[in-house]
């Protein structure tokens, strides 16, 4: 990171810490912006003075690449913000494909987005998984029709495969979810989940906080149930729902017994016809064997229900639940720590992200590594070797 | 002696195909059929079915002992348009010019059991079909047809009720008893759960409906066909020959099962059950298709113990394909209509509808509908093809075929029984799921030019033909009909509607009370098309359509090409620039659920990378915008099939610009007269696509559209 950025995220001033590796003010913001390269001795100072966040790096190469964002670039965001906090449906719509970009300037221009917004803890945020044709947008339909009509806002987030071979996707949830699709007090947005598995969790994490922002108080997060997504979304809701259908054991459901373990409520849906007595059994079989289940994030018992999403029965029920389990959450404090413990994991994932992404489009495709590659590949250099050294380069060892 | 002639012949095939093997000349059909090059009287010896006689059970050779030897098929041209004066014109003009039956087109809002003065049906009315909101209307569109000379087939399911209803009462008031009445309901609801989506009630309710017109009829009317069990849209949708036959059989199957469940009599009923096979290019597969489906229906039947063997006896009508006409070249579909009608004609129809070359386009003139008459008429009275009954049988190749078809038809009949049955399968969405896979595959074969469409694939025309089209004033007929309904509410019986409006909610509600009789009263008091379906409604519920889209089936059977490579580039391209996909919405506004081209790009362009956005049907314009807006897409398909697009499609820009979201490129595909495209393309549409568009091409274009 430059200098001056730096400085301002820690809040110490030039002064202070010109002192600190012993020049004078003057010199300092001539580094600062970029007049002057401090010589060796200097840059090893500040080196060490900044725990290695600021290396001589930051003074010979020119970052150019839109590292500080142009006056209308901030002026566009701004512009977003407010619009979208006066209740404009295209700003919002604009705030989220912002956040999914995958151009380097738009991530700096959602991460000023991002900053502007405020924390919200009012809102209720809801996983629900399952596999195809369980019943997830019926079940949205329903349950949001419910909420909408006694006075809550209420959005869906739905995350849709990619086909791993065109890279492009179909985008359908709407024709599943007609009453809410033309409510003015729903929003729902369809996204791809671009192959990449944790990728599109991240930016999930970030739109939900754009829909808060605009007023939504209750997020649904609708994914696929085959194991990919689940884990993350998980690790940005307050309650995860798992869909099943009624039918018995885990191999015939399609869903993974992994993501079933994850469930704060399980609701096995289709409870209508001639299905209702296999509903209730597949409930039975879930509540008796604990093994399959393990506890919700808040011990809240049974935590099993069955519904018909088409009939509208057992909607209310599944509402019941939930409000209960966040005040029960609200009441134990839980809620709180566990929202704050999701910023982490969500920091990490984008770490993880962020680094990934790099090893995959500058990394990989530099010379010296394809170089490298090619002589482990020819067992010239071994593995370990290898992996060793590029490691340390990632690390930069080298000024410890 | 046979087979040493089969050698002999093998021997010098082989030598003709130099070198080459003679399995090389093997046709896969996509039925999943191998037809060999060659037939002979050894594969008469393995057939499924029985050839027999025309007039007796099996019934392979035909349902009339006679057939057109003595009496030719009727020439029954479906038609409807604009108001019921304009229809009725029509309709005379052809009954003067050799048209021997009728068959009426409904607009979409009368379908949709919407009156002509509902806000959903404004781009609706009066488009692809008749508006009729009340008897009155229904005198106007019969008016000096006398009912008790004239067959009538009519094409309605959603609204079912209210329009048949509708019809009864105009013949009574003309006087002709509903005994006397003859014709065909098409009453055939399964079919739009899986196809056409020109439903109103959720499944149960509109079966036990099927069943209320079935029960009626085959007491009240004895002369009239309950139902016209119809594999034509599944063709028109995409499906292949085998999967029109056996779904269609199968949904036969369901409504028999209905009809005995209420009670009646197999030989109450079955002698009036009648089909509606769409008739497409292939040929000999069409003939084999029909003579398969008699011996299938038969079988079928058998089952059920009738004593009368006219139970047994599948009667069809037959429809030359509308989706096998081509915007491009347009005169060449006379020619395809031409070899569909006799394949309907050799395939041994009752009745049949040859297709106007310019409905690619838009609905057909006086002209291009003389056209389609001419060419039965030419069959009829011209070739001589009627001297002879069944002239097919016995053919070594068609004979074959029909069993090959008979072999693979049961085989998904079992699938579908498997699962429990018609509805069920509905249910899970397995038959639409099937018949979307066949039309993605086909698109691609299309596409990658395996499979020759002259004039749209191959051999282009050079220069633009112009194509004289008609166009209805849809606001012009609307007024109108507006009037009209004002008019009837203004002078009937306010007191005699409530109580009988009353008591078809109490119909809905009991199983003892048949609707149609109740609503027959109904429709006699001026109860409009719109109201009683509203009643209705409150008691049954609206149906909503949860579907789905298949994805991978388009993608995998299109070739590699440098189309394809040059596609991927240009993805790329635009990912680099724009930081995601190119995003397509596709919608249908209106009450068109024909979605079998919106489906289709949906699968094609998600499957060339694109990333696609799925309307909800019968959106309105504004919700259209809405969902553009809020998923933030680049661009909207407009698929448009019904004439709206000239209502429609203004109402969208406007909703977009109101909205601050005209930086969203909107495209149109489907039936679109061209002279149409400068409006639209006035109006700020990017493009418009005909039919025949080669999808691979259109995607290049509008990633530079966007």
């Amino acid at each position: 990171m430059n200098l001056k950025s730096f400085l301002k995220l820690f809040n110490i001033s030039n002064k202070n810490f010109a002192k600190q590796i012993g020049v004078s003010a003057v010199s300092l913001s001539r580094y600062i912006i970029g007049e002057r390269i401090p010589e060796k001795k200097i840059i090893n100072k500040i080196f060490n003075q900044t725990n290695g966040l600021v290396d001589a790096n930051d003074f010979f190469i020119d970052k150019k690449n839109n590292e500080d964002l142009s006056n209308s670039d901030i002026q566009e965001i701004d512009s977003i913000l407010f619009n979208l906090r006066k209740g404009s449906r295209p700003h919002l719509a604009k705030a989220i494909t912002l956040v999914e970009s995958l151009l380097e300037k738009d991530k700096l221009r959602a991460n000023l987005l991002l900053s502007k917004l405020k924390e919200n803890d009012r809102s209720i945020r809801i996983g629900i998984t399952g596999v195809p044709g369980v019943g997830k947008s019926t079940i949205i339909e329903a349950l949001g029709s419910f909420l909408i009509s006694s006075g809550n806002k209420v959005a869906v987030l739905a995350i849709d495969p990619s086909s791993k071979q065109s890279g492009g996707s179909i985008l359908g949830d709407k024709t599943r979810m007609e009453k809410l699709s033309v409510d003015k007090n729903a929003y729902i947005r369809p996204s791809p989940n671009q192959g990449h598995l944790g990728g599109v969790a991240k930016k999930t994490f970030q739109s939900i906080r754009c829909l808060e922002e605009f007023g939504f108080n209750i997020i649904f997060v609708e994914t696929m149930g085959v194991g990919q997504a689940e884990t993350s979304v998980y690790d940005m809701v307050d309650i995860f729902l798992v869909l099943l259908l009624p039918s018995g054991g885990d191999e015939l459901q399609g869903i993974k017994k992994g993501i079933i373990e994850l469930a704060d409520l399980i609701v096995v849906n289709k409870a209508d016809g001639g299905l209702i007595k296999q509903a209730e059994l597949t409930k039975n079989e879930y509540t008796n064997a604990s093994q399959m289940t393990s506890d919700s994030r808040i011990d809240l018992k049974p935590n099993i229900l069955t519904c018909s999403a088409v009939e509208n029965k057992g909607i209310k029920e599944i509402w019941n639940y939930i409000s209960k389990f966040i005040k029960s959450s609200k009441d134990k404090k839980m809620f709180y720590q566990i929202r704050s413990d999701q910023r982490l994991k969500n920091l990490w994932a984008d770490v993880d992200l962020n680094i990934s992404e790099y090893m995959n489009k500058n990394f990989k495709t530099k010379q010296y590594i394809k170089d490298l590659i090619n002589k482990i590949e020819k067992n010239e250099v071994s593995l370990t070797e290898g992996s060793k050294i590029i490691y340390e380069y990632l690390t930069k060892k080298k000024f410890d | 002696m046979t087979n040493n002639n089969y050698k002999e012949w093998k021997k010098i095939a082989e030598k003709e195909l130099k070198e080459k093997d003679i399995n090389e000349l093997n046709w896969d059909t996509p039925e999943g059929i191998r037809v060999k090059p060659l037939y002979t009287e050894d594969d008469l010896k393995k057939l499924e079915h029985e050839i027999g006689f025309p007039g007796l059970p099996p019934y392979t050779r035909g349902p009339r002992a006679t057939m057109y030897s003595n009496r030719p098929w009727t020439i029954r041209q479906y038609a409807g348009f604009s108001t019921a004066e304009e229809s009725n014109k029509f309709y005379k003009e052809g009954l003067r010019n050799g048209v021997t039956g009728l068959s009426v087109a409904f607009d979409l809002a009368t379908h949709r059991g919407y009156d002509s003065d509902h806000p959903r049906v404004v781009a609706d009315v009066g488009n692809a079909g008749v508006a009729i909101d009340s008897i009155e209307d229904m005198n106007t569109l019969f008016l000096d047809i006398p009912l008790d000379k004239m067959s009538v087939s009519m094409t309605m399911n959603g609204a079912v009720i209210p329009v048949l209803a509708c019809f009864i009462a105009c013949g009574e008031e003309q006087g002709v008893d509903k005994s006397k009445l003859t014709g065909t309901i098409q009453n055939d609801i399964l079919k739009e759960f899986m196809v056409r989506n020109t439903f109103i009630f959720p499944p149960e309710p509109s079966m036990r409906i099927v069943s209320d017109i079935i029960e009626f009829t085959s007491k009240e009317m004895p002369k009239f066909n309950s139902i016209s069990i119809s594999g034509y849209h599944m063709q028109e949708a995409g499906a292949n020959q085998v999967q029109e036959l056996a779904y269609t059989l199968a949904d036969g199957k369901e409504y028999v099962e209905a009809a005995l469940k209420r009670g009646l009599d197999i030989d109450d009923f079955a002698p009036r059950l009648s089909f509606f096979w769409s008739i497409g290019m292939n040929f000999f597969m069409e003939i084999a298709k029909m003579r398969a489906a008699r011996f299938m229906w038969s079988k079928i039947i058998e089952e059920f113990k009738p004593k009368n063997p006219k139970s047994l006896a599948l009667r069809t009508h037959c429809q030359t394909s509308g989706v096998s006409l081509m915007e491009q070249d347009a005169y060449n579909n006379i020619v395809r209509t031409t070899i569909e009608a006799m394949a309907a004609v050799m395939g041994g129809t009752q009745s049949l509808h040859t297709n106007s070359f310019d409905e690619a386009l838009a609905l057909p003139t006086t002209f291009s509908a003389r056209i389609a008459r001419n060419t039965q008429l030419i069959l009829a009275e011209e070739s001589g093809i009627n001297k002879v009954i069944d002239p097919m049988a016995g053919s070594y190749y068609v004979e074959s075929l029909t069993s090959d078809i008979i072999k693979q038809a049961r085989a998904l009949i079992k699938e579908v029984d498997d699962v429990g049955g018609m509805v069920k399968a509905i249910e899970m969405g397995l038959p639409k799921m099937r018949i979307e896979e066949s039309s993605a595959k086909r698109q691609a074969r299309v596409d990658s030019m395996e499979e020759t469409i002259v004039g749209v694939n191959k051999y282009k025309p050079t220069e633009k033909q112009d194509i004289n089209v008609l166009s209805i004033d849809n606001e012009k007929v609307r007024v109108k009909q507006i009037k009209r309904l004002k008019d009837i509410k203004d002078s009937r019986d306010m007191n005699e509607v409530n109580n009988l409006l009353k008591k078809i909610t109490e119909a809905c509600r009991s199983s003892e009370l048949n609707l149609l009789e109740v609503c027959v009263e109904a429709a006699k008091k001026r109860c409009t098309v719109g109201e009683m379906t509203e009643v209705m409604e409150k008691v049954f519920g609206r149906h909503t359509l949860s579907s789905k889209t298949i994805s991978g089936v388009y993608g995998k059977a299109i070739k590699h090409t440098e189309k394809i490579n040059k596609i991927d580039v240009e993805i790329e391209k635009f990912i680099e620039n724009k930081g995601r996909r190119p995003r397509m919405l596709v919608v249908k506004m209106g009450q068109d659920g024909h979605d079998r081209g919106a489906k289709l790009i949906a699968t094609a362009f998600s499957d060339l990378g694109f990333d696609v956005d799925v309307g909800p049907l019968f959106q309105t314009p504004e919700e259209a915008a809405m969902q553009a807006i809020d998923n933030d897409v680049h661009i909207i398909g407009v698929s448009t099939l019904a004439a709206g697009h000239k209502t429609l499609v203004p109402l969208l820009m406007k909703s977009l610009k109101n909205n601050k979201a005209s930086n969203i490129k909107v495209i149109c595909g489907g039936v679109i007269p061209p002279k149409d495209y400068d409006l639209l393309y006035e109006l700020g549409v990017s493009k418009v696509f005909g039919p025949g568009t080669n999808i691979q091409e259109a995607a290049i274009e509008i990633i530079n559209i966007i």
